[in-house]
């Protein structure tokens, strides 16, 4: 089927004229093109212009610097769970990486439009809420950063301005272990009926955040002060983190699950994730690329 | 209408397109490309995989005016010399039903023994899993992926040990 | 049966080449140059609505559109079984998505863009959208003129209500039966819709041209079908078969989703308004879903009296059908159900009802297993829990019930060969069965599960096939048929059985993809019969073509014929060990003789083959009487696998599935059909789940939410099997198996769930969701919410309508 909307695409060469072509009217930005042309295709979004971001420098690279890690927003999913450095900094982050769609999208989709995107579901949202990452928003005054937990305001509704556009993440860095997990309706590709990422800090510092229960990914405070020190937690205390967790989400029913089936699932995987995590941190547990939610299971 | 020029299948093709064609509507209606095909339009079952600069992408989701000063290689490319190991594999274990997903299969089988010649049965099928296939249960596909791997590696350790 | 040396080999495929080089063309691959126009289809927003105008005139208008045609162009019907499908609705439309008008434009672009000013007004009727409304007293009608339409003789449909077809089977007394029951057990079991799936949506190009032919290329499994369909219905515009030509290169999938004629008709009335210029429709996934076909839902209710010995004495089977818009090749579900929904088992009093119900759903058609898979749900699921209840281990009870050459068939017709027990045997002799597995992990526990299966081909009693085949100067070959070629190797094996007859290697023999104008017949690629069916017109061609080799040789050699026979694609001699003549010496070009004259000429055969036996004239009342089925294929299936008890996840850890081939022609292709059965029909049973709003709008018609297996999809271990007991009228032997390789998959899933964790679910599919709640004792269809209901609202277990003139 064809794109039957017609529209200009213009490549940015420069951020300062990236700013400017999307500061006109209908004009949006072009990175992967995952989700974009399929909403072309259907007819959901009819820009007049689009603005191929690919080839903006800011954009790029995964590097360390000042103790944070920095990812560029056109980072690609494939080159996320390939980075060394994601590996060695956000293992949390590559493990749901690898939990988006497919190789071939995950070749082309990137970080940045996946937090653009801002679907409840999306598998970016709960590791960077969990890292405490800043979103870096280039605008014509400067950069502005956002913290995550701020970033999502509602199903594909985010704090970015018009004319801003997302040049990458700051995610502090500190000796941690995390897991997550994804509920799928098979093993195969499946946006998520709901996922859970953890993270623990040597110290027994936790966070916890959850995707597609609410109508946009959301922190876990009640779940993290639950946990507040403990370093490996015992059956009582997971089974209360699990009671805890079904409290502090809002799922709906939809076409991929009921919202009793997603309430329920988060205990689950809260219980799970808190398992596999604690194990990491401790040097033991599996690797992380795995699937959380099936290998935790005891 | 703008003019792009890009790497088809190793030779340098330009093409006017519209901003709104895909990259997949203009290998097939434009250039004669016809290995990739359109499964759901929407990149969820792989049929229109196609390789940009080495790597398993899905052409229906790529517009076309993006691919300016790449390389694309499709099915077409894969066997201009003649059919590769894998290829003949394919052929001699009678993988394949009806064919259709074939291109998009054997281009994403490529792509992942050129990254990673040596892989686990769980990285074949996490590899392939953005090509649906509903006829052959993915089994033969698997093994023969597997097997031709097996024997590559085996043969480019044996020509070390020579020289 | 003699020795063979190819059939029963596993050469290499003789489209192998082709489709993995890229060569092979399906029909979006082939290119009709600039002067080609794309048309777009309008879709009706309503589930049942009056159609009271349908406005082009802005459409008409708009850059680039060429014409716009609505049911006033084409205000005609059409149907394989019975006329109740509208080329374009005329006074109502029946579902969400029925094509109301085509927008005919020079792009495809222009015409989406045009197909969006088409204003049509409706008035909307009550919509049927569950089988309860359907059957209701004073229920809404979708075809009030149902009893008008044109349908084959042994169709029941009954006027002035909602069914379109009613089979009713009955043998020896069920009363008496149950009344000699030690146990009895009655339930209910409910299937949704599926879908195809095949990863090539539809597509078809056609071109009515100047001299008034028209050539459609299509993505089919029915040439000569669509053909015979569409001369029927466009009869009005003078054309007949003769006009009409129907090529169909390779098919990427069908699974009966391409059998017979949907939007193919379209494409063809889009190209007669176009004359001329060629015209293409290229279905979006989207309208794959909608537009095309599904399978069948049905509501199923099953009461199986037992003796304690374990003999079934009585079944009453009862089945509804979700049959949609139109019926017309949906009604054959249902009948070939209403025939064979015993199972595969002896019993002695029957009571089957197989109705097929309108609702304001898209239209159902045929679809791999052909309803087989439907009913086995609940006749299976039933046969353990009967099993169970009377003390017995449920594959004895297979075992002992298992029906066997000669035993009388529900309408009355002997059963063929098949050997049913050593398939149980070997099935349950792979999964151990009656040897518990305890899981390590404490989260999760290990079940198994059984299922037997049979299926016959469901084809009216005159289906036949036909095949050609002549020789080239090299001693090569060239076949024609036109069965179809759709994946499972159907092109190898009709060459593998020409091979062995005339010993020219499969190699040498080129089968090629059918147009009907030069193929010789074919009825239609469905039923798991063309390896049968046309494997016997190729038989009878090759022979034909043997004894005129050998004629010719005895003839110009001065031979007696029966001194010669064939060997390494040569004419030898019995009596003289030295003669040898290679056909390529003289196929072609004849024998010289000693004058310098020849003698031959281009050797070449014909063959073709009916089943002259069949009948599908049973008594209406009783379908006592007829033979409505060739033959049944049997066999057995089994799994182990494992139930995580918090999510509901199922892994499946091993599955085998034994099958009565007859003799596999090609053993590696047979085992191909038992993997990729076997994954598409756990997937069914898993988590493949079509959904409807309350409006009637389908809500997943993509892959995004309609979830086909990947490769991540697939059981840890599958186990093939092969059984042989020959078919006396098969090709060396050979009946069908494709179709019959999913059926087993969704009852021995639930059967080892039940096992596993002591849930028994009677709905499909058996998802991760309605596992994990029905652990924790919430029923899955209390909260599935409004918006999730597919044909069965509310609680798809209820049984509260009743059946009507019963």
């Amino acid at each position: 089927m064809s794109i039957a909307h017609e529209f200009d695409y213009v490549k940015a060469r420069t951020i300062k004229e990236a700013l400017q072509l999307l500061a006109q009217p209908g004009a949006v930005p072009l990175a992967g093109g995952t989700d974009l042309v399929a909403w072309l295709r259907d007819g959901a979004v009819s820009p007049a212009c689009l603005v191929d971001i690919k080839a903006l420098r800011e954009l790029r690279g995964l590097r360390v610097q000042k103790g944070q890690l920095w990812i560029g927003a056109n980072t690609t999913f494939a080159e996320i769970i390939e980075s060394p450095l994601v590996q060695k900094h956000a293992p949390l982050l590559m493990e749901a990486a690898g939990m988006v769609a497919s190789v071939g999208i995950r070749n082309r989709a990137t970080i940045g439009g996946n937090i653009c995107s801002a679907v409840p579901c999306c598998d970016s949202g709960p590791p960077l809420l969990v890292y405490d990452a800043s979103v870096h928003v280039a605008t014509a005054r400067g950069v502005r950063k956002i913290p995550m937990k701020k970033w999502f305001l509602g199903p594909r509704h985010t704090a970015l301005a018009k004319g801003g556009l997302v040049a990458g993440f700051s995610l502090p860095i500190g000796k941690h272990a995390g897991a997550f997990a994804k509920l799928k309706r098979y093993r195969g590709e499946d946006l998520a009926q709901a996922s859970v990422a953890v993270r623990v800090a040597a110290g027994g510092e936790w966070r916890v955040a959850y995707g597609s229960v609410a109508p946009r990914p959301l922190r876990g405070p009640k779940v993290e002060r639950l946990l507040k020190g403990v370093k490996s937690p015992d059956d009582a205390l997971l089974t209360k983190a699990a009671a805890l967790a079904e409290s502090e989400i809002a799922p709906i029913t939809d076409i991929r699950s009921s919202a009793i089936y997603r309430r329920l699932m988060v205990g689950v995987m809260v219980k799970r994730a808190i398992q596999m995590a604690a194990a990491r941190l401790g040097g033991q547990g599996a690797a992380y690329g795995v699937h959380v939610l099936e290998e935790a299971g005891s | 209408m703008k003019p792009i020029t890009f790497q088809l299948n190793g030779s340098a093709r330009s093409v006017w397109v519209e901003p709104n064609e895909t990259l997949l509507d203009v290998l097939r209606g434009k250039l004669g490309i016809k290995t990739p095909k359109e499964g759901c339009g929407r990149g969820d079952c792989g049929a229109c995989t196609v390789l940009l600069d080495g790597k398993a992408v899905r052409s229906c989701l790529i517009l076309a005016v993006e691919v300016e000063g790449q390389s694309v290689t499709t099915l077409e490319g894969v066997g201009q010399k003649g059919p590769t190991a894998l290829q003949k594999a394919f052929i001699e274990n009678n993988v394949f039903q009806c064919g259709f997903c074939a291109p998009g299969v054997i281009l994403a089988a490529s792509a992942l023994l050129a990254e990673n010649p040596k892989p686990s049965e769980a990285e074949v099928r996490e590899a392939l899993a953005g090509n649906l296939c509903r006829c052959t249960g993915y089994e033969p596909i698997v093994k023969t992926v597997l097997a031709v791997a097996k024997k590559t590696a085996r043969q480019s350790t044996s020509r070390r040990v020579r020289s | 049966m003699s020795k063979t040396t190819v059939v029963g080999a596993s050469p290499v495929r003789v489209d192998g080449l082709a489709k993995v080089m890229g060569s092979a063309q399906y029909v979006d691959d082939l290119d009709f140059g600039p002067g080609l126009l794309h048309a777009v289809v309008v879709e009706s927003t309503q589930a049942h609505a009056k159609l009271k105008k349908v406005d082009i005139s802005a459409a008409e208008k708009a850059p680039g559109v060429v014409r716009v045609i609505t049911g006033k162009d084409f205000p005609f019907t059409f149907g394989l079984y019975m006329h109740d499908r509208y080329i374009f609705p005329q006074d109502r439309v029946r579902f969400v998505g029925e094509q109301v008008a085509a927008v005919i434009a020079e792009t495809p672009e222009a015409a989406l863009r045009a197909a969006k000013l088409v204003k049509v007004h409706y008035e909307p009727l009550p919509a049927v959208l569950s089988l309860s409304d359907a059957l209701k007293k004073d229920a809404v009608l979708l075809h009030p003129k149902l009893d008008t339409y044109e349908r084959v003789p042994w169709f029941y449909p009954q006027a002035g209500t909602n069914i379109a077809h009613w089979r009713k089977t009955r043998k020896g007394d069920v009363e008496k039966g149950f009344k000699q029951a030690d146990y009895i057990l009655e339930d209910t079991y409910t299937v949704p819709r599926y879908a195809h799936c095949p990863i090539e949506p539809h597509a078809v190009t056609g071109l009515y041209d100047l001299s008034g032919r028209l050539t459609l290329w299509a993505s089919s499994q029915s040439p000569f079908a669509q053909r015979n369909v569409m001369a029927l219905a466009l009869k009005p515009l003078g054309l007949s078969h003769r006009d009409i030509r129907i090529v169909t290169p390779y098919v990427g999938g069908g699974f009966g989703g391409k059998a017979g004629v949907s939007m193919e008709i379209i494409a063809a009335v889009a190209a007669i308004a176009m004359k001329g210029r060629p015209v293409k429709l290229h279905w979006t996934r989207e309208q794959e879903f909608m537009n095309t076909s599904q399978r069948q839902g049905v509501i199923a209710r099953v009461k199986m009296g037992v003796k304690k010995s374990g003999e079934i004495v009585a079944l009453e089977h009862t089945l509804h059908w979700d049959a949609g818009a139109s019926a017309e090749y949906g009604a054959n579900v249902v009948n070939a159900v209403g025939l064979s929904a015993t199972g595969p088992y002896r019993v002695p009093n029957v009571k089957i009802d197989s109705v097929c119900v309108y609702t304001n759903m898209p239209p159902c058609g045929a679809y791999r297993g052909f309803g087989y898979s439907e009913f086995h749900f609940g006749l299976e699921s039933h046969m353990t829990r009967v099993a169970q209840a009377i003390g017995m281990d449920p594959v004895e009870f297979r075992r002992i019930n298992a029906i066997r050459e000669g035993d009388t068939l529900a309408y009355g017709a002997p059963m063929n060969a098949g050997d049913l027990q050593g398939a149980i045997d070997q099935v349950a002799k792979e999964i151990r069965w009656g040897k518990p597995v305890k899981s390590k992990k404490s989260n999760t526990a290990i079940g198994k599960g059984l299922a037997c299966f049979w299926k016959a081909p469901a084809m009216p009693p005159n289906a036949s096939s036909a095949a050609f085949l002549k020789f080239n100067e090299d001693g090569s070959l060239n076949l024609t048929v036109s069965g179809m070629e759709i994946g499972q190797g159907f092109l190898t094996v009709m060459a593998q059985i020409a091979s062995e007859v005339l010993t020219v290697p499969v190699e040498k023999i080129r089968v090629e993809t059918p147009d009907t104008d030069r193929n010789p017949y074919e009825w239609q690629t469905v039923g798991s019969h063309v390896t049968w069916s046309c494997g016997n017109a190729v038989r009878a061609a090759a022979e034909e073509v043997k004894a005129k080799l050998l004629a010719t040789v005895g003839r110009a050699r001065k031979l007696k014929v029966k001194d010669l026979y064939l060997a390494d694609e040569c004419v030898k001699s019995r009596t003289d060990a030295t003669f040898s003549m290679p056909f390529r010496e003289f196929v072609i070009d004849g024998i010289m003789q000693p004058k310098g004259n020849f003698i031959g000429g281009p050797i070449q055969g014909s063959g073709m083959f009916m089943p002259e036996f069949t009948s599908a004239l049973g008594d209406p009342a009783t379908s006592q009487g007829g033979h409505p089925n060739v033959h049944y294929t049997v066999g057995c299936a089994g799994v182990i696998l494992e139930v995580d008890k918090e999510t509901g996840k199922t892994t499946i850890l091993k599955a085998a599935l034994a099958i009565d081939a007859g003799k596999a022609v090609h053993p590696e292709l047979v085992k191909g059909q038992i993997v990729g059965g076997i994954v598409q029909g756990l997937a069914t049973a898993l988590y493949e789940d079509i959904r409807y709003a309350p409006n009637g709008r389908l809500l997943n018609p993509n892959f995004t939410d309609y979830k086909i297996p990947t490769a991540l999809d697939c059981p840890q271990e599958i186990v093939p099997i092969i059984l042989e007991t020959p078919q006396p009228d098969g090709p060396f032997g050979a009946r069908g198996v494709a179709e019959h390789t999913m059926i087993a998959c969704a009852p021995m899933v639930a059967d080892a769930i039940a096992d596993a964790i002591g849930v028994r679910l009677q709905t499909m599919p058996l998802t991760a969701e309605k596992v994990a709640l029905a652990l924790r004792g919430i029923d899955y269809d209390e909260v599935k919410g409004d918006n999730l209901g597919f044909c069965f609202r509310g609680r798809p277990c209820d049984y509260s309508f009743s059946i009507a003139g019963q």
